[in-house]
């Protein structure tokens, strides 16, 4: 990776030591002209004294060197409802991302002719026509049900590699992870499986929101196209116009088992069609549905599904040879086999996988077991 | 003046059931004493794995003895552990290829955290984790294998040729022996095992 001293840090923080460059090289154990090097970008310091000079000028890594902007990775987190986004969270990222590069060199030729959505938009009637567009590539008819495997193959079909991962229901920090390796034109998207069904198409739209914005990934911009995108993927006008004209002049009660049985026939969530719908309402003018958010909510917490991973394996935890063969078939990911084939010919160890996947070390021994046989 | 060896969780799980005590215990001219960080017991606790295979980790004997020993760190101590350990953690990034083959893993957070440790508090850390000892290498960080503390223990007489016997088998038993432990049994350990040549 091209690395460079960053120099003015450097500079500021000799000089509040009110030491001289010299004195600085006198401090590592190295010549004045080594230091001179380094802060003219000529030659990069050995491990060792990178380390010496950071803890000598109190620097972290980040403030001491710098990377080209397109070595970096961009990370997007799809939070789960209420959590907060900490330092150790970004930091584990970056290091999955800094680790994925290892394996791009073994992943299969990936299309280089990939869908970008320029100056994304998030008023209604431009979205809607971003998303017809979409649907009509995907060979969707007007209102016709978006499907899983329609969404993994625009994956597929724009280089993004999806990896399904089991983080847990409960004490995890997010449901979906995107990682963009700027350099190697390569994005990673990995899907919490332990996730209610009704949301995970959302996830799953969602993060195909990021994969057409890649200049937008990790913005707060990025993110609302995406949230907006995703609603407008599964749920879009001519749903949301049919199921208000089902409403017209109807009670509460027949409002929500209408928006119930919308939301069971696409597979979604009953305030994915709410929202929907109430953005049609508001683009034409119309009066407001009679249910509110809170209504909606409470009715979704009160009849919550089973999990993706609860309709894929039984018992749990799968066999890791189960699990392999969904994430390939079902998945239609090539993640798993460039692991394998990285595995085998650099005979890497299981931390590897523990930190690539962020899942408990027993779980990679157990992938790692499956991977080397 | 003593110097710590700080013993990662792999390390603990293969040597401390045999040698009585072991946390806290001072041995050599130096003088050495181990020890090991609370990090040891949440990565055993999250683990149904090892305390599947490892049971006598929760005896009282064994948790008392973590438990009376734990170091505590001040604020600056952590501070600059920190630091260290954000600079290790990004000189693997840096280059991820030495750390992904040959059987090596990249240190993670935790690795490189007891690195850190070692690097601030001027201690050795004992693992045998070949992804360590190469990060050790490039930083300029003391670490020891598994089987070098055994060797360090064996010249203190902390332990005897039969308790160096008894650890080979159970690690053999549990088919825990890693190729370093392995090359070192007809090697560092010839006089008791005989070398690979007379086998």
């Amino acid at each position: 990776m091209q690395k460079a001293i960053h120099t003015e840090n450097v500079k500021n923080a000799i000089r509040a030591l009110g030491w001289t460059q010299k004195e600085l090289a006198v401090q590592l154990g190295v010549t004045g002209q080594a230091v001179t090097n380094w802060m003219k970008g000529n030659d990069f310091p050995r491990p060792d004294k990178l380390l010496k000079l950071a803890t000598t000028l109190k620097l972290g890594f980040g403030e001491l060197v710098s990377v080209p902007k397109e070595s970096v990775p961009v990370i997007a987190f799809r939070k789960k409802g209420g959590a907060k986004t900490t330092d150790e969270h970004v930091t584990k990222a970056m290091v999955m991302g800094a680790l994925l590069k290892a394996l791009v060199p073994f992943l299969p030729a990936l299309p280089q002719l990939r869908r970008q959505v320029s100056a994304p938009p998030t008023d209604y009637d431009a979205l809607q026509a971003v998303v017809a567009q979409v649907r009509k590539s995907l060979g969707l008819g007007e209102g016709a049900i978006l499907h899983y495997e329609q969404l993994l193959s625009e994956f597929a079909e724009n280089g993004a590699i999806v990896i399904p991962v089991m983080w847990g229901a409960l004490q995890n920090h997010k449901n979906a992870l995107h990682i963009l390796l700027p350099q190697e034109n390569v994005t990673f998207i990995f899907l919490n499986l332990d996730t209610h069904l009704e949301d995970f198409k959302f996830w799953m739209a969602h993060e195909l929101a990021h994969v057409f914005t890649t200049e937008l990934a990790g913005t707060d911009e990025g993110e609302d196209f995406a949230d907006a995108f995703a609603g407008a993927l599964l749920f879009p006008r001519e749903l949301a116009r049919k199921v208000y004209e089902q409403l017209a002049g109807q009670t509460k009660a027949h409002e929500a088992k209408v928006l119930k049985a919308f939301a069971h026939e696409h597979g979604i969530s009953l305030y994915s069609v709410f929202a929907e719908v109430n953005r049609y309402v508001d683009s034409q003018g119309l009066p407001a549905l009679k249910h509110v958010g809170t209504d909606i909510h409470a009715m979704r917490n009160a009849q919550r599904g089973k999990l993706v991973s609860e309709n894929l394996f039984a018992p749990l935890p799968p066999e890791p040879a189960a699990y392999l063969a969904a994430a390939e078939r079902q998945f239609q990911s090539s993640f798993f086999q460039a692991l394998r084939r990285m595995v085998q010919e650099k005979q890497i160890g299981a931390g590897y996988i523990q930190q690539v996947m962020d899942i408990p070390m027993q779980d990679a021994l157990a992938l790692h077991g499956e991977l080397t046989r | 003046m003593t110097t710590e060896v700080l013993l990662d969780t792999n390390t603990y799980l293969r040597l401390a059931k045999r040698i009585r005590p072991a946390v806290g215990r001072q041995f050599g001219q130096v003088p050495y004493v181990l020890i090991i960080l609370k990090a040891v017991e949440d990565e055993v606790h999250q683990s149904s794995k090892l305390r599947f295979k490892n049971p006598w980790f929760d005896e009282p004997e064994f948790a008392q003895e973590r438990m009376a020993k734990q170091v505590r760190l001040s604020a600056v101590d952590k501070s600059q552990i920190e630091l260290v350990r954000d600079v290790l953690l990004g000189i693997v990034q840096l280059d991820i290829d030495k750390y992904t083959s040959n059987k090596r893993s990249p240190p993670g957070r935790t690795d490189c955290w007891l690195l850190a440790y070692g690097q601030v508090r001027d201690a050795i850390v004992a693992t045998d984790d070949l992804g360590m000892h190469t990060l050790a290498a490039e930083a300029g960080l003391r670490v020891w294998h598994g089987y070098e503390l055994l060797l360090k223990l064996k010249t203190a007489k902390v332990v005897d040729k039969q308790k160096v016997r008894e650890i080979y088998e159970a690690l053999e038993a549990n088919d825990d022996l890693t190729e370093t432990w392995r090359r070192a049994k007809h090697d560092q350990f010839a006089k008791i095992f005989g070398s690979k040549g007379s086998q």
